[in-house]
């Protein structure tokens, strides 16, 4: 074997390691969603066993998973669009207009990113509550900005300051207004990062767990939320359990799948300056 | 120079963001502020006083809660340099020239783990992981490692899932610092030695501590901010083995009801937080 | 607590009621008429008494026209949504008590007593309710708080052995363990080895940890939670007797056992790897339904058994009440649903679908305990138990969580019996010093 051989060789073993260890809990997922409690139960687990789409049937019509997947769709895509309307020219003006404590107000938004859900949830909770504004949509749709409104503003601020400025300038010299220029010169030139920024949104709003769990309870819940609840400590179900978590999480795979090019240039966006 | 734009166009742009931004992220923590003033107690409301500051008293000198920062701090002092060390191999291979196909395949695959819902990674684990039925301990060649109820295996497991789930954003986020590297530059590097590391070292390093220092930052964070997957893998047991700061928050606030020592907790928390991000992003992050 | 008088008001209530109802004859549809219709809200547990009143539950909309909107949540989580619905005035129309709950719900008024009920709808009382047909220990520890009845008991328990009888005869055994002492000394050398554990005591980290593992263990020893003067009394010999024999009974128990919950435990013992557990009656079926359980034939049922101070077998289960913050309609409906649920009528039916009635009179046919074998044991355990097993106070969700920490750091050996008992203690008197049980202004009531 010459040496460049063997160095493909090994590079080979590698990278196959690696895709196996990403995709092999995702598999072992989907087939035991496909066991029934019997077999999901065995010991040790069985790897060939007659499958059914049983758990499916139950967690999607028996138990509602279905009515949960929407909710978490609309959630998500709103509070996306709402995270775009607010935050592009947020990130507009702080990309282009000079004014007192814009490194300051950049940072706030950014700290936002990093504050632990739990020390939102219980406030959050006590004024929904004096709102009656629990178990609606709306109020997720609200509180997932506290998220999603940093990462758009992180991300587009980056890709408005890479646009020359001399676009603008010729513009203002035509007589157009900053809201004309944003919209008509810089935003088609900045869509690459608005276009990752609401991928993010989106998948970190439909993966939410903990505000899911506190502020909603039967007509907003979100499906991990469901998922979770089904944890009685009476019985096992896993097959049902993973035939949920299948149904959360494969939508959002494929969604990131065939965005991936942009996740990752997002990925770098923030990170790679 | 640029021209001065009026404030009021400025406020047209910002404002709005701005105002949500404190209604929906100020608001609750000058909440929280006053709560955590409070003997305030769900259940018994009725009971509802001024307490000053004692609930920051009881958080400040209570063990329990020091534990649990310092495990939380444990497991990013574990899990990171894991997740670099790998990441950083990971992308070494991806950058090798050469076996585009398998390639490829290998970046898709690394996207999965990261957009994996969260609590379902915990799900997953616990059907992976179980003692008598779990296909890891099959894998392992039929051992009989009890991982769920043992405090160390359990931390060792947690430390697993979190290094599964974020190696591959590590990798991404250096393998796209590999590429920025100028061709010619690391060629000619390459003619010169044929240790990996020295190029490593003294060609690729430059490049890589951007995308570095947001790899601790965004890690840091979302450790502190580490919840959902622990939630539903161990729930901070046995014992008190994986409880991280913010499930005993939760665990306070809404298992115990206490919502004025929970708000306690997380103003600490929070202050935490800002001085951590503050400290990053100051020093690591220049100009805006 | 006066348990006598509680009874005889509600009796005599019940007796009016059911004078105004004599002449003309009582229907659950002509009842519900005016209220056909009304939706109302309930939190349900995933769990076999609840699954028997959904599978009854059309007979009762079809009769009444009311909709019963059933929200299904994992047992930790049914405390936590209900309380944040009751703090939030939400729609919840009926709350789900479990024992220790009940304290916590009544005293922030979030549920109706059965009397103000009764009083404001006599027409809606069913002449058949007889409130005396129910066990009067089960009525009182869970529907009753301070002499007033709120709830009427719903999904009801006792702790049972559960014992496989292939393992204990192959091991020279005719019959269960009698006592604890004889379970550790006696049995559990001789069943545990090569995989096969003699005893399992689920100890998870939750209520399970609180209420089936500790809790299980002071008892019989003659400990307790609290002394006379709601001070700790975890430190006393007789507690720290039971809490120490609990540790040494930890060797004939799996590795593990701090991470298992009842799902575990059960199974560990369908798998035929455990011999012996103290677990709820309700999971009778199962232990011998063939596709959950390979142990079918060999299924025992014995009272726990006994410690120094005699037979003090877990005592758990659910009512259900009417909540306040439901209006006048949705009252009346819920009211409708809880009677019929807990009905004398229904509960054979009940029984038959996997539920455990509370109702005495269910339990007159011999035959049922030939079919269901965990009846005898059941109702000598009812005949035995002790209500405040564990407080019912409000403070109880806040000492669980305690309880549930330093519990299973105990079991862990992270700390010593001693040390976490005292620590146990010393937070739990703070917990009830913040409540002013300490000032005298409060009455000392569990």
């Amino acid at each position: 074997m010459t040496p460049a051989n063997r160095s493909y060789a090994i590079q080979i073993a590698l990278l196959a390691v690696i895709i196996l260890v990403c995709v092999f809990p995702f598999y072992w997922m989907v087939t035991t969603s496909l066991k029934t409690q019997v077999v999901a139960l065995q010991s040790p687990p069985v790897w060939t066993f007659q499958p059914t789409l049983d758990n499916y049937r139950v967690a999607l019509f028996e138990d509602g998973v279905l009515r949960t997947l929407i909710n978490s769709l609309v959630i998500a895509v709103c509070t996306t669009a709402l995270a775009l309307v607010l935050g592009v020219p947020a990130a507009f003006a702080l990309a282009r207009f000079d004014f007192r404590g814009k490194k300051d107000l950049w940072f706030w938004f950014i700290t936002n990113r990093m504050v632990s859900p739990i020390v939102l949830a219980l406030p959050f909770f006590l004024i929904a509550r004096n709102f009656g504004m629990l178990d609606k949509h709306i109020t997720l749709i609200l509180i997932y900005l506290t998220f999603n409104l940093p990462i758009v503003i992180w991300i587009v601020t980056d890709q408005f300051r890479g646009i020359p400025y001399e676009l603008d300038e010729a513009a203002r010299m035509e007589g157009a207004t900053q809201f004309t220029i944003m919209r008509k010169i810089c935003l088609p030139l900045a869509m690459p990062g608005v276009a990752v920024s609401a991928i993010f949104s989106f998948i970190f709003s439909w993966n939410e767990l903990m505000f899911g769990l506190v502020l909603t309870r039967s007509d907003a819940r979100t499906a991990p939320a469901m998922a979770v609840s089904f944890m009685e400590g009476y019985n096992l179900p896993y097959g049902k359990i993973m035939a949920t978590s299948t149904l959360i999480v494969i939508p959002v795979l494929i969604f990131a799948l065939i965005a991936s090019k942009q996740l990752v240039r997002g990925l770098t966006m923030g990170a790679v300056k | 120079m640029r021209d001065k734009t009026s404030g009021r166009t400025i406020f047209a742009f910002i404002g709005p963001s701005v105002i949500a931004l404190a209604l929906i992220g100020i608001a609750p923590l000058l909440y929280a502020a006053w709560t955590s003033l409070h003997f305030f107690n769900l259940t018994r409301l009725r009971q509802l006083r001024f307490v000053g500051l004692e609930n920051y008293q009881t958080v400040l000198t209570d063990t329990a809660f020091w534990q649990a920062m310092g495990r939380t701090f444990f497991l990013l002092g574990t899990s990171l340099p894991l997740q670099l060390a790998l990441g950083l191999g990971i992308a070494l291979v991806l950058h090798q020239p050469g076996l585009t196909v398998v390639k490829t395949l290998c970046r898709l695959s690394l996207v999965l783990p990261m957009a994996t819902t969260y609590a379902v990674v915990g799900l997953l684990g616990q059907v992976m992981f179980n003692q008598n039925f779990g296909v890891v301990n099959q894998l392992l060649g039929g051992a009989d490692i009890n991982w769920i109820g043992d405090p160390t295996n359990a931390f060792v497991m947690i430390i697993f899932w979190d290094v599964w789930q974020w190696t591959p954003f590590v990798a991404l986020v250096l393998l796209a610092g590999l590429t920025m590297v100028p061709n010619e530059v690391e060629e000619a590097a390459r003619l010169e030695t044929k240790s990996w590391w020295v190029i490593l070292r003294h060609v690729q390093l430059p490049f890589l501590v951007p995308g570095l220092v947001a790899v601790l930052i965004l890690r840091t964070a979302d450790t502190l901010k580490l919840f959902d997957m622990v939630f539903t893998l161990t729930r901070g047991g046995p014992g008190a083995s994986t409880e991280f700061i913010s499930l005993m928050i939760q665990r306070v606030g809404f298992r115990a009801f206490d919502q004025g020592l929970a708000s306690a907790q997380a103003i600490i928390l929070l202050a935490i937080t800002i001085v951590l991000a503050q400290i990053y992003i100051r020093v690591f992050y220049k100009e805006v | 607590m006066n348990l006598k008088s509680m009874l005889c008001t509600t009796a005599l209530v019940a007796a009016a009621a059911t004078a105004a109802n004599a002449q003309s004859d009582w229907s659950l549809s002509e009842a519900a008429a005016p209220y056909a219709g009304t939706t109302i809200d309930v939190v349900f547990l995933l769990r076999p008494g609840y699954e028997a009143i959904k599978e009854m539950l059309p007979e009762f909309t079809e009769a009444t026209g009311i909709n019963v909107n059933i929200i299904d949540h994992p047992y930790e989580n049914a405390l936590g949504e209900q309380v944040r619905d009751f703090v939030a005035g939400g729609d919840l129309d009926i709350a789900l008590i479990d024992l220790v709950w009940i304290g916590n719900f009544a005293e922030n008024e979030w549920i109706v007593p059965v009397d103000d009920i009764m009083a404001k709808f006599p027409e809606l009382v069913d002449p058949d309710l007889n409130m005396d047909d129910f066990f009067p220990l089960v009525l009182n520890a869970f529907g009753g708080w301070n002499d007033t009845i709120y709830g009427l008991p719903f999904d009801n328990y006792s702790g049972l052995m559960f014992y496989n009888r292939c393992m204990l005869e192959e091991a020279g055994f005719d019959g269960p363990p009698e006592t604890w002492a004889e379970l550790k000394d006696v049995y559990g050398p001789a069943l545990t080895g090569d995989g096969k554990y003699a005893f399992a005591l689920q100890s998870k980290r939750n209520e399970t940890q609180s209420a089936d593992s500790f809790a299980r263990m002071l008892w019989p020893f003659g400990g307790s939670f609290l002394d006379e003067n709601f001070r700790s009394n975890l430190l006393s010999e007789e507690s720290q007797a039971g809490l120490n024999f609990r540790q040494d009974l930890m060797q004939y128990m799996p590795d593990g056992i701090v991470a298992w919950d009842h799902a575990e435990t059960v199974n560990g013992f369908a798998q035929g790897d455990v011999a012996m557990i103290t677990e709820w009656s309700s999971f009778y079926s199962s232990v011998v339904d063939p596709d959950t359980s390979r142990v079918t034939d060999c299924v025992g049922i014995a009272p726990e058994p006994a410690g120094p101070a005699g037979r003090r077998p877990a005592l758990g289960g659910f009512s259900l009440a009417v909540a306040s913050q439901a209006d006048e309609a949705e009252q009346a409906a819920a009211w409708l649903f809880i009677q019929w649920a807990t009905s004398a009528d229904n509960a054979v039916e009940y029984l038959e679908r996997g539920g455990v009635p509370a109702r005495q009179s269910a339990y007159d046919d011999p035959a049922l305990a030939e079919t269901y074998t965990f009846i005898p044991a059941l109702l000598e355990s009812w005949a035995e138990g002790v209500p405040e097993f564990r407080p019912r106070f409000a403070e109880w969700p806040e000492i669980s969580e305690v309880v549930q920490e330093w519990g299973t750091r105990m079991m862990l050996g992270e700390v010593s019996v001693e040390e976490g008992a005292r620590e146990i203690g010393t937070r739990m008197e703070a917990i009830l010093e913040a409540s002013g049980y300490y000032d005298g202004d409060r009455p000392l009531v569990q």
